[in-house]
């Protein structure tokens, strides 16, 4: 499925309905998108006013998976679509609920910030979680982006990214655990760093899933669960595929 | 009728005329037409075989005739072609010179259509917003460019740039605008204001610095004074000296304290959180204050409504407080203040009228300009920090609302301020003001 697909319809209005949930969609994805960035300046900035706004600014998010519930709904109803244009409503259905909670990782960053604002901080000032927030914000950005662009390639390194992710936060996790055990009196803010990174991989995890997403709307192929080897071959496969007969 | 169609016609009259006497001559006179109408219908649709060959694939055309319909024909068709060949190398020249020429620019330039959807861009767009030459046009710039404050501005552009930060680089800043042309169009220009912004967050903290840094010392003058006030063995001649001094160490702590403020106003995202504020008991407790503190002027309150705001309860106290004390210190005794609260097209307005001294006209749009003095002698001896009016102006642009200022010099002064329907709550309503 290309872009220009998008365009062949015999009712306009059917053609605007599907164009106005992409949007719809990635403006979402966008109000996502700066709600963790806030959440992770609150903590880099010790900014607990900051925290606490991403939290209450979280139904905005909510109001808007509702919204594009119902237009989804609507479409399904009314329209009756089928073959790329059903794929592509189911791939809206599944994505906003990925990115409803990835916003609700982010508000529990916010709150965790929020809280962490007012102890002490240690001399890096947070330095592996910001790194591993940096690398989850690409993933987030790379789904989304490949979203936009019904971008298979792009929506499969998104994929791969993930398990960077899962590393860092591993040892993020270790490092915890022996602080804590170096400094009891630091348990209860190290708890917290950890919950932090708990939610930049649970996001991470979140945004596999719309890049999965993205893959089935290109290429048909439910490829969920079947490994990375085999949705890599797929993926080339298709690319091959399409130079041959464009 | 033009030359070509008539010497076509002479020729045609000529040649079936000669046909006919030689039919007449051999006793066949139809036989003869017939046969020379055929051989002209020939010869026609041989020359309209040509041309459709000519027009369909550019062959040159093979020139038989100097002169007649069917040459003239041929040598327009020639020239027309060769005039849109020409026509067809000028314009791609045009469109290579300002692709170069674009291409140079250090602002991204997008062109978009009526439904916002990419047309083309140059190099610096793609630097500045990540956008991929081969694969984004016909996307709508909203869906590549996902920022909340841009997909409200697409949805409505003003004339102003919306700033917001880099979707590639973490820490750049890009301000955005969406200039209107032709039918629906719009060209997008991004510009990196990282620089600028960073200027102005230098200077925004090293306002809060040196006002915090001053507060220390000031009050450490100010507790020494009050102390040498209550020193009972201190010459009567200092009493005075003593007590001035005070006031201007009280006054230089709210001015200090006013830029703080001001500066954290400043730093602060442009729009209010949303908790529901008890405007009517609020202005009660306001007046009231002020009521005890002078019986003079006259204060009177109207509340019209029983509705309430949702935004900042310490800045719109802020607002409230700061109007009510400018129209009590530019007010003689004599005069009177009327502070209304009441609804209007779906929002609510809050005024403050006073029959005090007023405001030279000229002077009113510039009286909210931080430190701004209408007559620096007068207004100094009443006190005042002079900037209370940019605090109700930053407060005021957080909660999406509007200032209306009107007076006339010795009659009084009126100062408005209109909030949006968005921003009017009713009575606390827990889920409402959390939704």
């Amino acid at each position: 499925m290309e872009i220009e697909d998008l365009g062949h319809h015999i009712s306009r209005r059917f053609n605007e309905d599907l164009e106005h949930v992409r949007s719809s969609v990635l403006a979402m994805g966008g109000l996502v998108e700066e709600q963790f960035d806030r959440a992770i300046q609150a903590l880099a900035e010790a900014n607990s006013e900051l925290g606490l706004r991403v939290a209450e600014d979280d139904v905005k998010v909510n109001r808007m998976e509702v919204s594009i519930d119902e237009e989804c709904s609507r479409i399904l109803a009314t329209r009756g679509p089928t073959a790329s244009d059903l794929r592509l409503v189911v791939a809206v259905i599944k994505t906003i609920t990925d990115l409803e909670r990835i916003g609700d990782e982010a508000e529990k960053i916010g709150v965790l910030a929020a809280r962490l604002a007012s102890v002490e901080r240690p001399s890096t000032n947070y330095r592996e979680l910001r790194n591993l927030a940096r690398h989850v914000k690409q993933m987030v950005r790379g789904a989304l982006n490949a979203f936009a662009r019904l971008d298979a390639a792009a929506a499969l390194e998104v994929f791969k990214a993930d398990d960077t992710v899962d590393e860092e936060y591993e040892s993020i996790y270790r490092q915890g655990i022996t602080f804590m055990m170096e400094d009891a009196g630091a348990i209860s803010r190290i708890m917290d760093t950890t919950w932090v990174a708990r939610s930049l991989e649970r996001i991470g995890d979140h945004a596999k899933n719309i890049a999965e997403y993205v893959i089935f709307m290109v290429h048909g192929k439910d490829l969920r669960y079947t490994g990375l080897e085999n949705i890599e071959a797929e993926v080339q496969q298709a690319s091959r595929r399409r130079e041959v007969h464009p | 009728m033009p030359r070509r169609w008539i010497s076509q016609f002479i020729v045609l009259g000529i040649w079936l005329a000669a046909a006919a006497l030689i039919g007449l001559a051999f006793g066949a006179v139809a036989a003869w037409l017939a046969g020379a109408l055929g051989l002209y219908l020939i010869y026609s649709l041989r020359n309209l075989y040509l041309l459709d060959q000519v027009l369909e694939g550019g062959k040159r055309v093979p020139v038989f005739e100097t002169r007649g319909l069917w040459a003239e024909t041929f040598a327009r068709v020639a020239r027309l072609k060769a005039k849109t060949r020409n026509r067809k190398k000028k314009y791609n020249r045009l469109l290579r010179e300002v692709r170069e020429s674009t291409g140079a620019l250090s602002d991204g330039g997008i062109i978009l259509n009526s439904a916002h959807e990419i047309i083309w861009f140059n190099p610096a767009a793609t630097r500045l917003l990540g956008l991929d030459p081969a694969r984004d046009i016909g996307n709508r710039i909203d869906n590549l460019l996902r920022h909340p404050d841009f997909v409200r501005y697409v949805a409505a552009p003003t004339g102003e740039p919306v700033v917001v930060p880099s979707p590639e680089d973490e820490g750049d800043w890009l301000a955005v605008q969406l200039i209107p042309y032709g039918q629906k169009q719009h060209l997008a220009i991004v510009r990196d204001v990282t620089r600028e912004r960073r200027l102005e967050t230098a200077r925004r903290d090293f306002v809060a610095n040196a006002s915090h840094e001053l507060r220390s010392p000031l009050t450490v003058i100010a507790g020494y004074l009050d102390s040498l006030a209550e020193d009972e063995g201190l010459p009567a001649s200092w009493t005075r000296p003593i007590a001035e001094m005070q006031r201007q160490a009280e006054r230089m702590t709210q001015i200090l304290r006013d830029l703080i403020e001001l500066t954290r106003l400043d730093a602060a995202e442009r729009r209010a959180p949303q908790r529901f504020v008890d405007v009517p008991a609020m202005l009660g407790l306001i007046v009231e204050e002020f009521r005890r503190r002078s019986a003079q002027p006259r204060l009177g309150l109207h509340l019209d409504t029983e509705a309430g705001l949702l935004g900042s309860e310490s800045e719109l106290h802020s607002v409230f407080h700061n109007l009510i004390s400018n129209a009590m210190r530019f007010t003689p005794p004599t005069g009177t203040i009327e502070v209304h609260w009441r609804p209007e097209n779906g929002g609510t307005v809050f005024d403050v009228i006073d029959t005090g001294i007023g405001i030279p006209e000229e002077q009113i749009p510039r009286i909210t300009e931080r430190f701004y003095r209408v007559d620096p002698g007068r207004s100094r001896a009443s006190g005042g920090t002079g900037l209370g009016l940019a605090i109700v102006k930053h407060a005021l642009q957080r909660h999406a609302a509007t200032l209306e200022i009107s007076s006339r010099e010795g009659e009084g002064s009126r100062f408005s301020c209109h909030f949006p329907a968005a921003r009017v709550a009713a009575r606390a309503n827990p889920a409402k003001a959390a939704g």
